[in-house]
């Protein structure tokens, strides 16, 4: 996984995730729109035959006073514990 | 933020389940069907070295039989990019059947015994080694373990009232899984909460609920996950490895992002 920032001030960050397709970016993008401080996430990905930009870029704006690249770090936390909660579940059913 | 998830099983089996998830939103939900589609990898054959092949098929034909042929999988042992090496020897006139590939693993063979590889007549002679690599349905489709997986809201529905006695007995066509509300009403013994799939009652709304007039809506943040296999390994083992996928995924982000 490969990242380049593309933009970055105190509360926007928009970053390309190298490798990555809806799969994960829209797990990711719900996950943020939950995270607290966080105002928008969006993410933008083109098809492979577009032979433009075809790697996903996460879009990230947060409220005054809270960095966008905590709150990525707290949306991939809250992909982690959704993960664990799901398995827990999971395997506590079957 | 902390999350709880409920998980039921609607139907369960080996290869095919119905697995009710309370609480998940569609995102996630959408992310693990596309990861157990699409990143849960699976073994199958992808290289043939023909030593005799006097079929009345080109070596490609039974290369692209022999890739379609599910391999069982144990993702405990392997990892992406091993191989296993099979061979089938089968002289006419009698059929090439997947039970004929003899692997040299006996954690990866044929996932089921009677899919037809070739018919061979008198005199014609079949002899391959293979070599069957673990990758993922993003590589292949041939490496895809879920086939048909899907998922639906749970439903609900709600009796609002009587039909008619003259009105049009038109059907009332459902599909899905259904939770038990309106238990009185019901034909049959039924019970408030209980699952329901909707094939119980012929998919038939008029079934469950004769001369009633009903509306049907989803349960909010609840979806039942149709998920099958193609053998190569469970329904559980499938669903569970997706996660997985999912959480490596969030946890390589999570490492990049603090360097």
């Amino acid at each position: 996984m490969d990242l380049r920032v593309i933009d970055k001030s105190d509360t926007e960050l928009s970053i390309e995730i190298a490798g990555e397709d809806h799969t994960f970016m829209n797990v990711i993008k719900g996950a943020l729109l939950e995270t607290e401080g966080v105002t928008a996430a969006t993410y933008d990905v083109n098809p492979e035959q577009s032979g433009g930009q075809t790697d996903p870029v996460l879009t990230i704006k947060t409220e005054e006073g809270v960095d966008a690249l905590e709150a990525l770090e707290d949306g991939t936390d809250a992909v982690i514990e959704k993960a664990d909660s799901f398995t827990d579940a999971f395997e506590a059913a079957a | 933020m902390t999350q709880d998830y409920e998980v039921e099983f609607v139907e369960r089996g080996e290869r095919e389940a119905r697995i009710l998830v309370r609480g998940i939103t569609p995102a996630f939900a959408n992310g693990i069907r596309r990861a157990m589609v699409a990143d849960v990898p699976t073994f199958s054959i992808d290289t043939v070295r023909v030593i005799e092949n006097t079929s009345v098929m080109f070596n490609e034909q039974i290369g692209l039989r022999l890739g379609l042929v599910p391999l069982t999988t144990d993702l405990d042992d392997f990892e992406i990019g091993d191989e296993v090496t099979l061979s089938l020897s089968v002289d006419g006139p009698s059929t090439a059947y997947s039970s004929d590939l003899v692997s040299s693993d006996p954690m990866v063979e044929a996932a089921d015994d009677n899919i037809p590889i070739i018919d061979l007549k008198e005199g014609q002679r079949l002899e391959v080694e293979a070599d069957a690599v673990l990758d993922t349905g993003r590589e292949h489709a041939k490496h895809q373990g879920g086939v048909a997986v899907g998922y639906r809201h749970l439903q609900q529905v709600e009796v609002v009232g009587d039909l008619g006695e003259f009105e049009d007995d038109d059907p009332n066509i459902l599909r899905g899984v259904i939770e038990e509300q309106a238990a009185e009403h019901a034909a049959g013994d039924a019970t408030n909460g209980e699952l329901v799939a909707t094939d119980e009652f012929d998919n038939d709304l008029r079934n469950r609920y004769p001369g009633k007039d009903v509306e049907v809506s989803d349960v909010p943040n609840a979806f039942v996950f149709h998920v099958e296999t193609d053998g190569s390994f469970t329904t559980e083992e499938l669903v569970l490895r997706a996660v997985e996928t999912l959480r490596d995924r969030a946890t390589e982000l999570k490492d990049a992002v603090q360097l």
